[in-house]
């Protein structure tokens, strides 16, 4: 299990005057700025759980990662990771967890993975018949069998990827932090990459904190979201209530049989009224929907009438604006 | 045992890596010899106009010279790549994998890359400090032989624990440009008997930033006849810098902010 309470963690960062004054000025006195990276942040997960970090860029979530898997000191606060302190960084723990960074590559880059692999079974001590058992496995769910005696660098992005992961969980953790693990991906590769995680949660039950700007990664892996803004956490809970609490607009969209000519007069306080083709839609809020349905109903009359929830991205881009808890 | 594994697989890949950037391996063994040859050619100059130096002969003073030429090659082909990275990978964050891996990451920084094509101009200074030991002309025990050779790897661990001193304060700063100039300009000192120094340049180069202790403590308790004070002073010096480099290092670590994503 994870326990985080009021953790909170500042940098501080020097600051500059434009120009080669400010660059004398920043030499005989320097200025700093107290940047809040995370302030109060609690929360638990439990073991088997797959939690996906929301946030803007510098909200906080890599912070929160990298206090987690013991490579920063937080400022305050307290962090239990499967019992241990993460920061004391005890090989006991560090046994347990993986991390994976997207943008950062962990295995040597002018050997094949294979190499690498031999030397990560050394390091985390993994006896000869797991580590043949999930190299089999691994190598299988991730189709990369192929790959695997070539070197690094001459992989594809994607390819490069599954092996990242294959390495970081040759060891079989209990803990896996994925920072943006489909970055840059193409949409094959992410999706791969998905019933990757998918799959192995399925299997192996580990908890994975997930941070990524992919929507779609969230929405198919992570039933549990935490919504972070300017470092505090304003949303814990389920990804389906965000959407059903704060979704706030609607789309209401009706279907003509003919192709419409003009843009009808509709009031605009009553929400935003578009078309195209042989469709109205009009978008407004949940409090003005039977108003604006009724206006519009009186006006016309469609062949079809739906009503949709916003899209998950705005709602949570609404939701991290108004930072709402 | 484990780390001895896990160095034997530094070692392969290393040289795996190597071998693939064949320009490069020779380069680099040519400029090797050249800095042999520039060092070794100096003295032999400095001796056509004294029979003495620092109250070495000829002699004694190449296997003095042959002996920092051996603890320069060793530094090169172990230590050095590994040390030119380490603050990038402070600054780059690049330290953040090494940090979850359950092994000191000291150890990974310090020894992951193996140069492999210094691995022959190491021999060619084992060679070289070989061939001085067969021309000293003052008779030495084996015991004596192998107590020097001891000593000789301890000035190279030493030099090792100096100059990370001179790297972990990139931690905090951010660069450590003045620091590491700062160290090879301090590191001429290995390369001069330390008799030559005196007053708080001596006691400077003896204690604070012991560079004297790495090649010229270990020749004159060779060459004789020293004080066993001489030894003790090297044992708790080194200790003393092991000591302080660690407790820094940790200092580092907790200081690390990695770098943004």
């Amino acid at each position: 299990m994870i326990e985080v309470t009021g953790l909170s963690k500042t940098f501080k960062v020097s600051t500059k005057e434009p120009g080669l004054m400010g660059s004398l000025r920043g030499l005989v006195k320097r200025k700093y700025i107290t940047k809040a990276a995370l302030q109060n942040v609690s929360l638990k997960v439990q073991q088997g759980e797959m939690v996906g970090l929301i946030g803007a860029n510098g909200a906080g979530k890599t912070t929160l990662v990298k206090i987690l898997a013991g490579i920063i000191h937080p400022t305050e606060g307290q962090v239990s990771v499967l019992g241990h302190n993460p920061w004391d960084r005890n090989d006991q723990l560090r046994r347990q967890m993986a991390l994976i960074m997207g943008q950062k590559a962990q295995l040597w880059y002018d050997l094949p993975a294979l190499d690498s692999y031999m030397l990560l079974k050394e390091i985390y001590q993994i006896p000869d018949a797991l580590y043949k058992q999930q190299i089999e496995f691994l190598s299988d769910v991730l189709q990369i069998k192929d790959q695997l005696k070539v070197q690094v660098r001459k992989l594809s992005l994607g390819e490069r990827m599954k092996v990242e992961l294959m390495g970081a969980l040759l060891h079989r953790p209990n803990v896996v932090y994925l920072d943006e693990p489909t970055i840059g991906l193409d949409l094959m590769a992410q999706k791969a990459v998905r019933k990757f995680l998918k799959d192995y949660q399925r299997e192996f039950k580990p908890i994975i904190l997930l941070t990524s700007h992919y929507m779609e990664d969230i929405k198919e892996l992570c039933p549990r979201v935490v919504l972070i803004k300017s470092g505090g956490l304003i949303y814990d809970g389920a990804l389906t209530t965000i959407q059903k609490q704060f979704g706030e607009r609607k789309k209401l969209v009706l279907t003509f049989e003919e192709k419409l000519t003009a843009l009808p007069e509709f009031p605009a306080e009553l929400g935003l009224l578009e078309m195209s083709e042989n469709k109205l839609s009009l978008t407004t809020s949940r409090a003005l929907l039977n108003s604006a349905m009724d206006v519009l109903l009186k006006k016309f009359q469609p062949q079809d009438v739906t009503i949709q929830d916003p899209p998950i991205e705005e709602v949570i881009e609404d939701f991290l604006q108004k930072g709402r808890a | 045992m484990r780390y001895l594994r896990l160095y034997l697989h530094f070692l392969r890949f290393s040289f795996s890596r190597a071998m693939e950037f064949r320009l490069d391996f020779f380069f680099k063994i040519i400029m090797d010899c050249m800095f042999y040859v520039v060092n070794l050619g100096f003295y032999k100059i400095l001796f056509l106009t004294t029979p003495m130096l620092a109250g070495w002969s000829e002699d004694q003073t190449m296997v003095f010279v042959s002996s920092y030429l051996l603890v320069d090659a060793l530094h090169m082909t172990v230590f050095a790549s590994n040390m030119w990275m380490i603050p990038f990978s402070i600054n780059r964050g690049d330290l953040d994998s090494y940090l979850t891996r359950p092994v000191s990451t000291l150890f990974f920084v310090s020894l992951r890359d193996f140069a492999a094509n210094s691995f022959i101009n190491l021999l060619m200074a084992i060679g070289i400090f070989a061939y001085t030991l067969m021309n000293l002309k003052a008779p030495y025990t084996t015991g004596q032989l192998l107590f020097y050779v001891g000593c000789i790897l301890n000035g190279w661990l030493l030099h090792y624990v100096l100059q990370m001193i001179f790297i972990i304060p990139v931690f905090w700063t951010q660069s450590s440009r003045g620091f590491s100039d700062f160290f090879f300009s301090m590191g001429v000192a290995i390369e001069r008997p330390d008799l030559v120094y005196r007053g708080v340049l001596r006691w400077l180069l003896t204690l604070v930033l012991p560079f004297a202790l790495i090649v010229s403590f270990p020749a004159r308790l060779f060459f004789g006849p020293e004080t066993p004070h001489l030894f003790l002073h090297l044992v708790f010096v080194t200790l003393a810098a092991w000591g302080f480099m660690l407790w820094f290092w940790k200092k580092g670590l907790r200081a690390y902010s990695s770098a943004s994503s």
